[in-house]
């Protein structure tokens, strides 16, 4: 009882982490289910209705309740330690912001034991199916509330990680000195601030227009609703881009054995990366003809300018490097190779007149899967493998880590690549049945997601094993190179004992070593 | 506006595509290349070097122009699309509804209806331009024609405007991709591309 009441911000990022996988194996579920209903056309498995049910639940599922809080759940427990700080700064209200998250994701869930079943008006609720005529029933309400409240505790979650950036860097810590990791968050929590507020009123909104009516009526209020909605949901994207470049960054420095290349065009493509992604929402309403396409297509094709510089620092980074192969450096390299896919086929789909086509298809199914499951999920876990050894002091198996790294990478490129050519070939999205002829593609994404839940069951296998019996880890494992690893394993309560080294830039740990070869380096020089 | 809505997409996406899988080549080859050339061994000593102000401009301009490039094609394209005033046109009203299509050829006395247990048939004289207007009667609907290349919301209290040309004779299926509920994947229509004589004959036997 004590650990779910802890303010300290490693416990309730661990909280977080927590609830965040359980709401990842429960929306995997989920997906598995679809798999199967999909895997032959006709129905097999589930009605109509329950399918509906299962890809509702399964994005706003992966969406508001797992890479949202765990994002910001990473944030929570490394941005402290980065800068050098004793706590987070309003404790209490990062751990408010938990128990918000996790009442919101269980009354959404919930809705599975309502009469009618859980939300089933897909996971961005669009008006007027998500009124109170197209979508009737209690489980829609508690899909709104259970939004809305997720959300709110995510908000409350980031706005702890802003301040602590802006509050409490330690003497030295300037803000470039940040690590790369710190200044992805800082972009985060900049979009959740900006954006988040905006779908918590939406939801009220929406909760209005179920019980008393009279909000988004008329020709303009399922266009108004759309713009709401879509001014969180596409920043969202980025809140679930954004940390995990960071961390495959500080994992790709590390094992690269070489300072983060291009740190201040890092940041500056970062901050304009923020900017424009307030400002491309209405790609989403490419085919909604109430839009101007060209201005949203021109923003969002302008977006491949921070990306590209991003790609390029990380590749620079290990260009000139020593290169070591561990787990993380693995699913940082899947990052980079699986979200380029994603990144590219972005691209596309920012030309209306090609979205024309694949919009709302499996082809865009395939698109935000190569980002959201075979880029971030993959940077996550690059991430959950650097820092585990941080967090536990213990060490994970390394070998049936690579495997499972392996295993994940087929079952992704399996399962979504030929979603592609699905889409291409006239598949919607959100459809329990097809036809006959898509028969072969789909079953072979099937079967790729069965390799994904066997990937998936190697990984919580790993963390489980290495928790049991445990190889100690020590305080800097890997040679890295930012304040986290100066402290013990895992670190105390008030996070550092011993005083912290000097400050002079965003790898200080690898300026001390520096120092200390030169130091030799000179001795060696001159003989006494 | 000249040209159908599938050649305009044909030329759009060949050059989106290569430029794509042109970039895909180039940074997985540059990712290899850091991973074979670089990895540790004994007596490498990595670079201390962490700044390349003339790269990361470079990189920049170059994308920029790619950029450009992609982002002029797109406004070229669109306006044309956008452009449906195309005069002699044939005109179909479209009203898409839970769970089925209405197709009314104005001022003909044709309309076709049909709905997810029987999907309607509309047919079009090939080669002729085809101006829609589309709109749903209850929630939000898409009307998509795989073959064309070319979808549009319809979404209730408005009215979408747009043109297409259909080429090929024959049957093309279109189906609704955007998800309205329950029978949302059984919301199917079917488009017969016709001959001038035939869509005459067509009409006259509809009406």
């Amino acid at each position: 009882m004590t650990w779910l009441a802890a303010t300290d911000h490693k416990k309730t990022a661990a909280k977080v982490g927590v609830a965040s996988i359980f709401f990842f194996l429960l929306s995997g579920l989920l997906a598995l289910t679809m798999r199967a209903e999909l895997a032959q056309p006709g129905l097999q498995f589930v009605s109509d209705h329950t399918y509906d049910e299962l890809f509702t639940m399964h994005g706003s599922g992966m969406i508001y309740l797992f890479l949202t809080p765990a994002a910001l759940g990473l944030g929570l427990y490394l941005v402290p330690l980065q800068v050098g700080a004793a706590e987070i700064a309003a404790p209490r209200l990062a751990l408010f912001g938990f128990w918000l998250y996790l009442l919101g994701g269980l009354t959404m869930y919930s809705g599975f034991l309502t009469n009618n079943g859980a939300g089933d008006a897909t996971w961005t609720a669009t008006i007027p199916l998500s009124n109170s005529s197209g979508t009737p029933g209690v489980g829609m309400d508690l899909w709104v509330i259970g939004v809305a409240l997720a959300v709110l505790g995510s908000l409350l979650i980031a706005i702890t990680i802003l301040l602590t950036i802006m509050r409490l860097r330690a003497p030295g810590m300037t803000m470039l000195r940040l690590p790369v990791f710190t200044w992805t968050m800082l972009a985060t929590t900049f979009m959740v601030v900006a954006s988040f507020p905006v779908l918590v009123v939406a939801m009220g909104l929406l909760i209005a227009e179920r019980h008393i009516g009279g909000v988004f009526t008329g020709s303009t209020g399922s266009v108004a609703y759309q713009h709401l909605f879509w001014f969180y949901g596409h920043p969202v994207v980025y809140v679930m881009f954004f940390p995990f470049v960071g961390a495959v960054g500080e994992a790709v420095a590390t094992f690269s054995r070489k300072r983060f290349f291009g740190y201040r065009a890092l940041v500056v493509s970062l901050l304009f990366f923020t900017a424009l992604s307030m400002a491309v929402w209405g790609h989403h309403m490419f085919i909604t003809g109430a839009v101007k396409n060209q201005y949203y297509s021109l923003t969002s094709t302008l977006l491949a300018v921070p990306a590209g510089i991003e790609y390029l620092d990380l590749i620079g980074t290990m260009i000139g490097g020593a290169l070591v192969f561990r787990a993380p450096m693995l699913f940082a390299l899947g990052f980079i190779a699986q979200f380029l896919i994603g990144g590219l086929t972005g691209i596309i789909v920012a030309s209306p007149p090609l979205d024309y086509h694949v919009n709302g298809s499996y082809f865009i199914v395939a698109h935000f899967h190569y980002t959201l499951f075979a880029g971030s999920l993959f940077g996550l876990l690059a991430g959950v493998h650097y820092w585990f050894p941080k967090a536990t002091g213990a060490m994970l198996r390394e070998r049936l880590a690579k495997a499972s790294f392996w295993v994940l990478a087929l079952g992704a490129n399996v399962t979504f690549f030929p979603m592609f050519f699905l889409g291409y070939d006239g598949m919607p999205r959100r459809v329990a049945d097809y036809e006959p002829r898509l028969g072969d593609l789909n079953l072979l994404s099937s079967i790729g997601a069965g390799v994904i839940a066997i990937g998936v069951v190697m990984v919580l296998v790993n963390l489980v094993a290495s928790l049991r019996r445990k190889e100690p880890a020590g305080d800097d494992p890997w040679g890295a190179q930012t304040l986290e690893w100066w402290t013990t394993s895992p670190p105390p309560r008030d996070n550092f004992e011993a005083p912290l080294p000097a400050i002079n830039s965003p790898a200080p740990l690898l300026d001390l070593r520096e120092r200390e070869e030169e130091a030799r380096e000179r001795r060696v020089e001159v003989p006494v | 506006m000249s040209g159908s809505t599938r050649s305009d997409f044909a030329s759009v996406w060949s050059l989106y595509l290569w430029i794509g899988i042109g970039v895909a080549v180039l940074v997985l080859c540059a990712v290899l290349f850091a991973v074979v050339r670089y990895r540790d061994r004994p007596g490498r000593a990595p670079s201390r070097r962490a700044e390349r102000t003339a790269v990361e401009v470079a990189a920049t301009v170059l994308i920029l122009a790619i950029v450009a490039l992609l982002v002029f094609r797109t406004f070229h394209t669109e306006a044309r699309e956008d452009d449906s005033s195309a005069a002699g046109a044939v005109r179909i009203d479209v009203d898409a509804f839970q769970w089925g299509w209405k197709f009314t050829y104005p001022g003909q006395g044709v309309t076709v209806i049909g709905n997810s247990v029987r999907e309607p048939n509309f047919a079009v004289p090939a080669g002729r331009r085809v101006s829609f207007a589309l709109t749903s009667s209850d929630v939000i609907h898409a009307m998509w024609i795989p073959g064309q290349r070319f979808k549009k919301d319809a979404i209730p209290g408005r009215t979408n405007h747009f043109d297409m040309e259909f080429e090929a004779r024959g049957r093309e299926p279109g189906l609704c991709s955007e998800f309205c509920g329950l029978r949302h994947s059984n919301m199917r229509f079917g488009v017969w591309v016709l001959s001038d004589a035939s869509y005459e004959r067509w009409l006259a036997a509809h009406r």
